[in-house]
């Protein structure tokens, strides 16, 4: 039975992802990361020397942010990599798609068990973060009560959505990764693009910036075109907006949702088209 | 030899993904560009000329990672171990670095200006020479350089924290201190004690500056004008000690016991005392 003869099943798919997400989870790797993180987080109250700037509260969620999307990076590029390469070098991707399996099912059923799993990553890692902050504000009010007039300082929805939206830019990131992945050929160098694509999707903003200053109109041409091709992962960075000024808007929250959900769907989609193409 | 079309396949599956993320990013740069102004108006260090210093510092990573508070004060432990040893460049450099990773807290803007002005022109005093040995005219261009450094700094400050009153005070300090210069320093300190948010002793350094540049009359005005607007329940505000003033310009401006300022009723019984 050729593929062409089987609808598209979700729950393929979703059985796909079962499995990918059950996978991860037994990874050392992602009970070591995810160890690391909520270790960082746990301790950001023993940080506090280091502080100079900002108020404590701030710092302590600075920090959380910062172990959320430095070793959330890390686990999204090294996880996506490992289990869509130990499919193809176990054979098992053989044996999956000698079945009447689209190829779409495959490679989306790989992003929802790692999204999933980078989902439980950012749940742990976002409750303790506001675990902590709850409890050290409770601290802090009851020995400034006249610095808290007017309640908590925190606003934990807004927490609550920036790590939402991180998880969106991991599932973009995730989806980049399978791009690589569809058409690398080792799981090493799809981990080092993976991290060089990452960088340059944190630094696209500056070409951008930078592309009006260029004289060379052909170079200008060619740095704006660098600003269309690569998401703009700046763009998830709400968390500096927490605890300032009418913090993070809904509107602007969606509207980076939106842009999020659109590259997951272009990016997976490209990447179930190169897979296509590829030969196992 | 026969041309096989399949050895083209990466090139034109390479050229499909190309198109595909050009096409999908010029079709979300509309649900993109407001967001991200949005974002960037609250962000003033997502800028090109805040990065391009901290980039190549090996502090790329931290701030990619979203360590941008922790990063920056590791390296204000840095610039105060480089500050021990006196080192001016190195300070100076260090200094800058900090505030281009994090240009959001005061203290950084505060503390390194203060190096800048006052710590440094008396390391190159010590280093010429010290100070029996360098004439005045050195050290007063020493104390110029440093505070036009210094007071360059602190406005790159206010591109960050526009009309900042903390950022205007510190200027005019560097102007009082450092440069003698009274009148841009009675200027900037009236432009702090305007902003809400400004501190009480605003106002009275820039009437007492007036009084100083011979401008009694128009500190009396001044003053006269500022303190029905003191809260007399706020210790910090000192609304005794600025009738006590309006009471000595009253006498030195000979102002005739009918036309002498009278506080409202609700000031405190000690503010009414001459």
């Amino acid at each position: 039975m050729s593929v062409a003869s089987v609808p598209f099943s979700f729950s393929r798919l979703s059985l796909i992802a079962g499995n990918t997400f059950l996978e991860a989870v037994r990874q050392k790797l992602f009970n070591f990361l995810l160890l690391l993180a909520v270790g960082l987080v746990a301790s950001a109250q023993f940080f506090r020397e280091f502080n100079f700037g900002s108020s404590e509260l701030k710092f302590i969620a600075d920090f959380g942010f910062g172990a959320l999307i430095f070793f959330g990076s890390a686990l999204t590029i090294a996880t996506t990599a490992q289990l869509f390469f130990s499919e193809i070098e176990n054979r098992t991707a053989l044996t999956l798609l000698a079945k009447p399996l689209w190829r779409a099912e495959f490679v989306f059923g790989k992003f929802l068990g790692v999204f999933a799993v980078i989902g439980v990553f950012c749940a742990l890692t976002i409750g303790l973060m506001m675990a902590l902050l709850w409890h050290r504000e409770g601290q802090l009010m009851e020995m400034r009560p006249e610095d808290f007039a007017n309640g908590r300082l925190i606003a934990y929805g807004d927490l609550l959505v920036v790590g939402v939206l991180q998880w969106l830019k991991f599932g973009v990131l995730t989806a980049i990764v399978l791009l690589i992945a569809s058409f690398s050929n080792t799981n090493l160098f799809t981990v080092v693009t993976g991290f060089f694509v990452l960088v340059i999707c944190h630094l696209q903003y500056l070409a951008r910036d930078a592309w009006g200053n260029v004289d060379n109109p052909l170079v200008g041409l060619v740095v704006r075109a660098l600003g269309f091709i690569f998401p703009n992962f700046q763009l998830f960075n709400l968390a500096d907006q927490v605890g300032q000024g009418a913090g993070v808007s809904p509107v602007v929250a969606l509207q980076v949702a939106g842009y999020a959900v659109a590259y997951i769907a272009v990016i997976g989609g490209l990447a179930v088209y190169s897979f296509r193409n590829r030969e196992i | 030899m026969r041309f096989n079309p399949a050895a083209l396949r990466p090139f034109r599956t390479g050229a499909v993904v190309t198109l595909g993320l050009f096409a999908a990013g010029v079709a979300l740069r509309p649900l993109e560009a407001p967001a991200w102004e949005s974002i960037r108006a609250g962000q003033p260090a997502l800028r090109l000329e805040s990065l391009k210093d901290a980039l190549g510092q090996g502090v790329t990573v931290g701030l990619l990672g979203g360590f941008r508070a922790i990063v920056a004060d590791l390296f204000w432990i840095r610039t105060n171990t480089i500050w021990e040893d006196n080192d001016l460049p190195g300070t100076q450099t260090s200094i800058k670095l900090v505030t281009a990773i994090d240009p959001r807290p005061h203290y950084f803007w505060l503390n390194g200006s203060r190096m800048i002005a006052y710590d440094m022109p008396n390391w190159r005093i010590d280093k010429a020479g010290g100070y029996d040995a360098v004439p005045e005219a050195v050290k007063r261009r020493f104390d110029e350089e440093q505070s036009a450094v210094a007071i360059r700094y602190l406005e790159n400050a206010l591109e960050y924290h526009p009309e900042d009153p903390i950022l205007v005070l510190e200027i005019a300090n560097v102007h009082l201190n450092r440069l003698k210069d009274h009148e841009t320093a009675a200027a900037l300190y009236l432009k702090a004690s305007q902003h809400p948010e400004a501190p009480f002793y605003a106002a009275r350094i820039h009437a007492e500056l007036l009084r100083k540049l011979g401008r009694n009359a128009e500190a009396y005005a001044f003053l006269k004008k500022l303190h029905p607007t003191l809260p007399t329940e706020d210790l910090g505000a000192q609304a005794d000690v600025v009738l006590g003033r309006i009471r000595e310009l009253e006498e030195e401006l000979h102002v005739p016991a009918a036309e002498r300022f009278q506080p409202r009723p609700a000031a405190s019984p000690a503010a009414v005392a001459p």
